[in-house]
């Protein structure tokens, strides 16, 4: 559909001449600021997720190296920290860009490796009633970075073998109770040789995400011939940036992650259910977008097109930030485990409507500045 | 993307002017065209413009955010892997006792196509065998074996033994295009192994089918009855060798007879029918229209395996599945403008090959949601059996669809496959491993088209075949 517009886009500029050239010029350069801003802020933001990740790895092997509860304590909180950063950056997804779709080849971005969910957690290790399953399990199959690659979602999407939740699984087990999140034993890691897999499986899983999100870093980084390069040229650019703040606000957030989970009531439906996380990757989430609205110059260049609803979008926006940080958690317990109508749940149904509402704002502001934002592509 | 007035103001006035090659103008309310269209919009405003491994999974473009919760809580029914009942999470336990897949994303993996084992140890993932004995039902639907009932379980759950399983091998076949270029197809052959409740029986008949792409189903449930009625010709009363009727099947959800419109030979009438069916007999999910579990007479552990709370799969669990599936949208076409995909587009219909993959159709006004309703949509199909030949035959009729006759399937997205699901195979069981063999396999009613294919030189044909990509 791209071309298809551009080829009309080329036959209207031969015969409107008469548009006058100083507004397009304005426009661009107000656009271009935008743009540059959100690129420059990707690239530190994929950066600072970086470091996490490598300070939760270098806990992992700290963990490995002396199991004992304090250093298994480090690492969760390692996860809890990365996990954070991480989800800010799903700002920056949806629309084919290095985290999502890496090359003209039709080589994947390394979403699915990094955050695929819900998963079925029988696929990695044992679970309450089956001791024997998952790939930790299976003497057959050697653990190597390449068995993980290949094994995630390989004929089943929720066959999740990689990625945040696969760390999260290894390192908190399941969560069986709404009194706590999941409570796996240190012994599952004591240096025996009934744990090497699992030892294993951890320690590359977790090379393999430090590994993936340098490939964004680099993508990202400025002065260099990457995507970024071709990011900021691209006459789609700002419709991306806008397109994926309606999508992570109204799909993935709104519908996928929060409004599911109240509808089908089960405790798997959230979405960091190991560790009782949840409503920190709802309130990252949002931070994210929030991120990219005030501190690209979105929010000053929107005010000039149409100030009434750059302040509508602002009060919406913070409406959802405080609705999102006012959930009572953790989220299983509190809200999906309460009955219909309770107050909580009445509580994220509004934080879903706020949400929705923003999504469609954004639509809105995406055709402030001419371009279409949509949700659903 | 960048919205251009001027650009609105050309399309006008090209639209006008191509009015007579395009059905699409004001005046002229034409419900369909054999005419290939020029535009990337498969769905009409449905389209997603996405050529990422989730092409084919994502909501209709004009689909409210408000809707997009139904959306996605049916997207995590099409993705649950069911387990075992009784389990820890009740909602999603109740799988088999016999099954062939613990998911539908298992068989339509990323709302995608299916395909045969790539090797003899492979089991078939997405993929099954339909079974039946002669005679029909009072409905009018195939008879189930007696001890296999309508198709082959080959898994089962602990402590169930599953019903068998079937491999296949290939008879490499030759042939030769009008230029002298030989070409080779593979011709299936099936062996059944590990039967647990006996053999067959010699009047058994059996049907593989890989599994179809799953968008884009909306869109076909909403074209008007009197579009697929007033493309029927099953007399070729027109001559032109090919005929075509609708299967009338049974429809258990409106109690009545309907046109089917789903399934490999449109054994099927409702989207909600075919989601109950598939939730039945390829997982072993109970529902309110198969209340009682899959389990023939000959088989005792599967009658005494424990259940878990009935049915398995709620009515608003079946109901969100249904909505999802109903708005999935279909991807946008690609490199519409591509001189070699225009040329490919006019053989394509010079072959005839859009009498039956027929490019343009529009959308009721009413339909069962009104994002669905009024499209321009380029579905490449007439939803109509026709006779493809004895080699394409599966023996086995299903409703009104002979054992040589098969539905034709919507060719919207084909161009994606090797994308999502990352193989070309084709056909009703995969048997064609590019979009060329698929050509080559077509006979009966498509045999003169498949003969205008094979006199084409190299560069028509590669012209047709990018054509084909384009979609």
């Amino acid at each position: 559909m791209k071309k298809h517009l551009l080829t009309f886009a080329i036959g209207a500029s031969l015969i409107s001449a008469s548009i006058p050239l100083q507004v397009i010029a304005q426009d661009r350069s107000a656009n271009e600021k935008i743009i540059q801003n959100y690129a420059t802020m990707v690239h530190q933001d994929y950066k600072r997720t970086y470091e996490d990740a490598l300070k939760l790895q270098s806990n992992i092997i700290a963990f490995l190296d002396n199991p004992t509860r304090e250093t298994m304590d480090e690492a969760k909180k390692a996860w809890l920290e990365s996990r954070n950063s991480y989800s800010q950056t799903e700002a920056f997804r949806f629309y084919e860009g290095p985290i999502d779709f890496a090359d003209a080849d039709g080589n994947e971005g390394p979403e699915g490796r990094l955050n695929a969910w819900p998963m079925d957690e029988a696929y990695i290790d044992y679970v309450q009633g089956n001791p024997n399953t998952g790939l930790v399990n299976n003497d057959g199959e050697e653990i190597t970075i390449a068995t993980l690659m290949n094994k995630n979602q390989a004929d089943d999407e929720a066959d999740v073998a990689t990625g945040y939740h696969a760390i999260e699984f290894l390192l908190w087990g399941q969560d069986l109770s709404l009194e706590s999140a999941g409570q796996r034993p240190v012994s599952d890691y004591t240096k025996t040789s009934d744990n090497e897999r699992r030892r294993t499986y951890l320690k590359l899983v977790t090379d393999l995400l430090v590994n993936d999100l340098q490939t964004l870093v680099k993508a990202w980084a400025p002065d260099q011939d990457n995507y970024a390069k071709d990011f900021i040229r691209d006459d789609d650019a700002l419709a991306n940036i806008i397109k994926a703040l309606a999508t992570l606000s109204g799909f993935e957030l709104a519908a996928e992650r929060m409004a599911t989970a109240l509808d089908s009531g089960d405790q798997e439906d959230e979405q960091s259910c190991f560790s009782d996380n949840t409503h920190n990757d709802f309130i990252h989430n949002q931070q994210g977008i929030m991120n990219v609205f005030f501190n690209t110059a979105l929010y000053e260049e929107l005010k000039k097109k149409d100030e009434e609803l750059a302040e509508n979008l602002k009060e919406q926006i913070l409406e959802s930030k405080k609705l999102l940080e006012s959930l009572p958690h953790p989220i299983d317990r509190e809200i999906l485990n309460t009955p219909k109508h309770s107050a909580s749940r009445m509580q994220m149904e509004k934080a879903i409507t706020s949400l929705q509402q923003q999504a469609d704002l954004f639509k809105k502001a995406g055709n402030a500045f001419d371009i279409e934002a949509s949700i659903n592509e | 993307m960048r919205k251009n007035h001027f650009a609105l103001i050309i399309f006008a006035y090209v639209s006008f002017w191509c009015s007579v090659d395009y059905v699409w103008s004001a005046t002229q309310d034409t419900l369909f065209s054999t005419k290939v269209s020029q535009s990337p919009l498969s769905g009409g405003e449905t389209t997603v413009d996405d050529t990422s491994r989730d092409a084919f999974a994502k909501p209709l473009k004009n689909l409210p955010t408000e809707l997009l919760r139904d959306f996605t809580f049916g997207n995590k029914m099409f993705n649950t892997k069911w387990v075992t009942a009784p389990a820890s999470v009740t909602s999603l336990d109740g799988l088999g006792p016999t099954f062939n897949r613990r998911s539908c994303a298992a068989c339509h993996f990323k709302d995608g196509r299916g395909e045969p084992p790539r090797s003899l140890d492979e089991p078939m993932k997405s993929m099954l065998i339909r079974l039946s004995i002669p005679g029909k039902t009072e409905n009018g639907g195939p008879v189930a074996h007696p001890n296999y009932d309508l198709q082959l379980n080959d898994s089962a759950i602990h402590g169930v033994t599953p019903e068998g399983n079937v491999t296949i091998t290939y008879e490499k076949i030759t042939g030769e295009y009008a230029d002298g270029t030989s070409y080779t197809l593979q011709k299936p052959i099936y062996t059944f192994n590990n039967l647990a409740f006996g053999e067959l029986g010699d009047t058994a008949m059996f049907s593989p089918r890989v599994s179809p792409a799953v968008f884009g189903m909306g869109l076909l449930d909403s074209i008007p009855d009197e579009v697929i009625l007033n493309l029927a010709d099953p007399d070729d009363k027109d001559n032109d060798g090919i005929s075509g009727r609708p299967n009338m099947v049974w429809d258990d959800i409106e109690n009545e007879e309907m046109i089917g419109r789903y399934g490999w030979k449109a054994n099927t009438a409702s989207i909600e029918q075919q989601d109950a069916d598939a939730a039945f007999g390829d997982i072993g999910l109970t529902n309110r229209i198969h209340p009682k579990e899959n389990c023939p007479p000959a088989q005792k552990q599967c009658q005494q395996a424990v259940q878990g709370e009935q049915p398995d799969i709620s009515d608003m669990q079946l109901d969100r599945l249904t909505f999802y599936i109903s708005n999935l949208a279909p991807p946008a076409r690609r490199n519409v403008d591509d001189p070699r995909v225009i040329m490919g587009a006019k053989l394509f219909e010079r072959a005839q090959c859009a009498s039956c993959h027929i490019p343009q159709i529009k959308t009721d006004s009413h339909a069962i949601y009104e994002e669905l309703a009024n499209q321009n949509i380029q579905p490449f199909t007439d939803l109509l059996l026709h006779d493809m030949g004895d080699a394409l035959g599966d023996g086995r009729p299903d409703f009104l669809a002979t054992g040589n006759e098969w539905r034709t399937p919507p060719l919207w997205g084909i161009g994606l496959v090797s994308t999502v699901n990352q193989h070309t195979n084709f056909l009703h069981d995969g048997r064609a491993r590019n979009l060329e063999e698929a050509i080559l396999w077509h006979g009966g009613e498509a045999e003169a088209s498949k003969e205008k294919f094979k006199a084409m030189n190299k560069d028509e044909r590669k012209a047709l075949i990018q054509f084909l990509n384009s979609l």
